[in-house]
């Protein structure tokens, strides 16, 4: 494995892009959990106000 | 719109060149890059690395402006906006060491080797790190917003030292180090015109991306704290 990726450094390079696309992925996942907090917060709200 | 879109086919522009643009000995086309002795195919992580250590930079910037502007006019959509950037630039820090760890064992040998670059990135991350704890551990909101102003005010006093100074004046491996002959593509712009085209336009990319994010971010933030206002007055 170790030997393949250094005779062929270009799969490196996709491996650091992924990484690269996993961290903007996580980082959208956690500000999706915030806003539909928002949005649960609102449901509860309308709720109890009617 | 129409920028998000620009957004788009410039990162997709930039990956795809990034990743599938030729290394040749003598380029001559414009898609062709220069071969960098010692380095071939692993040259291409500048189209990569480099953006999200330029980010983890704009974005700490960011936030210390805007707790400034916090500071001096006490008004929390400026904490939130800071608190939003800070996150992002630990995001794309972390980003930045972990590529650059991968990278290192295939180029350097080693995962880790304390190289002067890796030991101010880690520095770097210990001193934001404190940043999220402090603000984790304050309940009052402006108390919160107040302290951790203060705090990532004086944090970005470091980051000039820990991203340019140290590791330049310091031997190492990473390029731009005081021992590196200049072989190194980064500090010189040994690239060629192409190699250096795909770079801008990488930077440009991921800093739009970054101000997408940070605006989504903040935004979402701003809307929550207005909502619990009104939830607990109404």
């Amino acid at each position: 494995m170790e030997s393949f990726l250094s005779n062929n450094a270009i799969y490196i390079v996709m491996i650091i892009v992924l990484i690269v696309w996993g961290g903007i992925f996580s980082y959208l996942l956690s500000l999706d959990k915030r806003i539909k907090n928002v949005e649960a917060e609102i449901k509860n709200g309308v709720e109890n106000e009617e | 719109m129409i920028w998000k879109i620009f957004l788009f086919l410039l990162i997709s522009f930039v990956s795809v060149a990034g990743i599938a643009f030729p290394i040749v000995e003598n380029p001559q086309a414009w898609y062709e890059f220069p071969n960098i002795p010692g380095l071939e195919e692993n040259a291409k992580i500048i189209f990569f690395h480099v953006p999200t250590a330029w980010l983890t930079l704009i974005a700490f910037l960011m936030s210390t402006v805007f707790s400034f502007k916090y500071l001096r006019n006490k008004n929390l959509d400026d904490d939130a906006k800071a608190y939003a950037s800070a996150q992002l630039g630990m995001i794309f820090c972390i980003l930045a060491t972990v590529t650059g760890a991968v990278w290192a064992k295939f180029a350097w040998g080693a995962f880790w080797s304390w190289d002067p670059r890796q030991t101010s990135i880690f520095a770097l991350l210990l001193i934001y790190g404190a940043l999220f704890a402090l603000r984790s551990s304050i309940e009052s909101e402006e108390k919160r917003a107040t302290l951790s102003s203060v705090y990532s005010m004086i944090a970005f006093v470091t980051v000039p030292f820990f991203i340019f100074i140290m590791p330049r004046i310091m031997k190492g491996l990473h390029p731009g180090s005081a021992d590196d002959t200049g072989a190194g593509p980064v500090i010189n712009f040994q690239m060629n015109p192409s190699m250096l085209l795909i770079f801008i336009l990488s930077l440009i990319g991921f800093t739009i991306l970054y101000l997408w994010m940070w605006q989504v971010s903040y935004k979402s933030i701003i809307f929550r704290d207005k909502l619990y206002k009104h939830l607990i007055r109404g």
